[in-house]
């Protein structure tokens, strides 16, 4: 079982909202994987991160922000 | 020729090979002769008040073919006089004045009985002393040896007492029949000991005889539990002596014991913060000339290395040995699978396909049966190469991570920013 597509799937939404313009508010994880609140002044969306490549994926992305 | 001598706390021997205290270093004859043989030292076997033991005594674990993988015994300390091994010590010693002996001690944990006791030893001349605490069987029974080894106040307060009158360097022996054995081995520290030797024999029952229904060993058709040592319980001794190594509160030299079976494994050890080793079970095995091999290899490595002298190998892979936690989480290798050496036996792909991440395929090229590795779904797990039987099918390949590297700890500080 692959989860290669999906972590791709997941890592390019990732980059899709930070290139027009969200920027990571929150991060919380529990059992479902990880959820990240995007926030783009007064809109935000959730995006649900399944994969384990993705959220180290995430991770380093959320360094480069507070960088 | 590199310098194998070795000091450790103060104990000098011409190299970093004893054999430790168990049935090897029984007698002066049995000592004399390793010594002749080429060891540097010899732990004696634990002396205090003579035991009476019960045969049988040994059992082995072989598997796959190889002998003796693990061994298990419920022999108990010396079963001689105190004196007799007093005089044999004092021969022994005068006839290899420059080898270590050191003598394996075991009293009730009184304060008189330490001191009577490590008065006589001294008196012959021990370079050092070694307290078991970590007998398993039958002396545990009695309150000493894992009895008292396994509670950290118990080897503070004995090994204060032994410190009271010892003039010798004192090594306290530790059993890994615990959690955690660097709370034992601080309490060793507390307690003034100059050094700390493991790990001694693990809690164990060789097998059950599925004819008879008796345990492996039995005693006429009774079975209690034994030590377990040998070449299957050296990664757990390293470890130990490695998390011991590495805890500052452990600050003094310690002695590795725990499977050493060669050169290699002793340089692991040392490497892994151990000053010398202490060797039983493969002496047990083969003889004592296997010293021989060790020497000469263990010599071979240091010139091939540079290396002058063998006390520069010690603690060299304490700093390389972390937490979990302390790992980059974005470092990554991938399996590459050499189909000009692979023989196609697919053991890689069996074991990856049922029990690991199912990234090695079956293809058939020109009508030879390949296998390729899915690099973007392999995990670097390992498991292909290690069940592979040809040397250099598989290699495990760095690849550069597109992102930084970050740790789990790195990873949950950063995103417990954004918890809100």
């Amino acid at each position: 079982m692959s989860d290669h597509l999906l972590s791709l799937d997941e890592m390019k939404q990732v980059d899709g909202y930070l290139a027009s313009g969200f920027k990571i508010h929150s991060v919380h994880e529990n059992l479902s994987g990880m959820f990240v609140e995007f926030k783009r002044q007064e809109e935000d969306v959730c995006l649900q991160i399944l994969t384990a490549e993705a959220r180290k994926y995430l991770a380093a992305k959320l360094l480069e922000q507070t960088q | 020729m590199a310098d194998l001598r070795i000091d450790l706390a103060g104990i000098k021997s011409p190299n970093p090979f004893w054999l430790a205290s168990a049935p090897p270093t029984n007698s002066g004859y049995q000592v004399q002769r390793a010594f002749e043989a080429g060891w540097g030292g010899a732990v004696w076997k634990t002396l205090g008040e003579p035991i009476l033991n019960v045969s049988s005594r040994f059992a082995a674990v072989s598997f796959n073919g190889q002998r003796v993988a693990g061994f298990n015994n419920i022999e108990l300390i010396t079963d001689r006089p105190l004196e007799i091994n007093l005089n044999e010590i004092l021969e022994t010693k005068k006839r290899f004045p420059n080898h270590a002996i050191i003598a394996s001690l075991m009293v009730e944990p009184q304060q008189e009985k330490w001191h009577e006791i490590v008065k006589k030893v001294e008196a012959v001349g021990v370079d050092g002393l070694e307290l078991n605490f970590g007998c398993p069987h039958g002396m545990a029974e009695r309150g000493m040896g894992s009895a008292s080894g396994q509670v950290p106040e118990l080897v503070e307060k004995q090994t204060y007492w032994v410190k009271e009158v010892a003039r010798t360097p004192v090594i306290v022996k530790l059993t890994p029949n615990i959690t955690d054995i660097t709370m034992t081995a601080e309490a060793a520290v507390r307690g003034g000991a100059d050094a700390v030797s493991m790990i001694n024999t693990i809690n164990s029952l060789a097998g059950v005889d599925l004819d008879t229904w008796n345990t492996v060993p039995h005693v006429g058709g009774k079975g209690a539990h034994g030590g377990y040592c040998g070449p299957a319980v050296k990664p757990i001794a390293l470890n130990m002596v490695a998390e011991c190594a590495r805890n500052p509160l452990v600050n003094v030299p310690i002695s590795g014991i725990g499977g050493i079976s060669n050169w290699q494994d002793a340089a692991e050890f040392m490497l892994m913060g151990a000053t010398g080793v202490q060797v039983c079970t493969a002496a047990m095995h083969h003889g004592f000339s296997i010293v021989e091999d060790m020497i000469d290899g263990l010599n071979n490595y240091l010139d091939d290395k540079g290396i002058a002298s063998v006390m520069d190998l010690v603690g060299q892979s304490v700093q390389r040995y972390s937490n979990w936690g302390d790992l980059d989480l974005n470092y990554n290798i991938v399996a590459q699978i050499n189909n000009d050496v692979c023989i196609n036996c697919n053991k890689c792909h069996i074991a990856c396909e049922d029990t690991s991440h199912q990234c090695i395929d079956l293809y058939t090229e020109s009508g030879r049966p390949m296998l390729k590795v899915r690099e973007q779904d392999c995990v670097g797990c390992n498991l292909c190469a290690i069940v592979c039987p040809v040397d250099g099918a598989i290699s495990m390949i760095e690849k550069k991570s597109t992102i930084p590297p970050m740790t789990w700890n790195e990873r949950q500080s950063l995103i417990s920013n954004f918890t809100r």
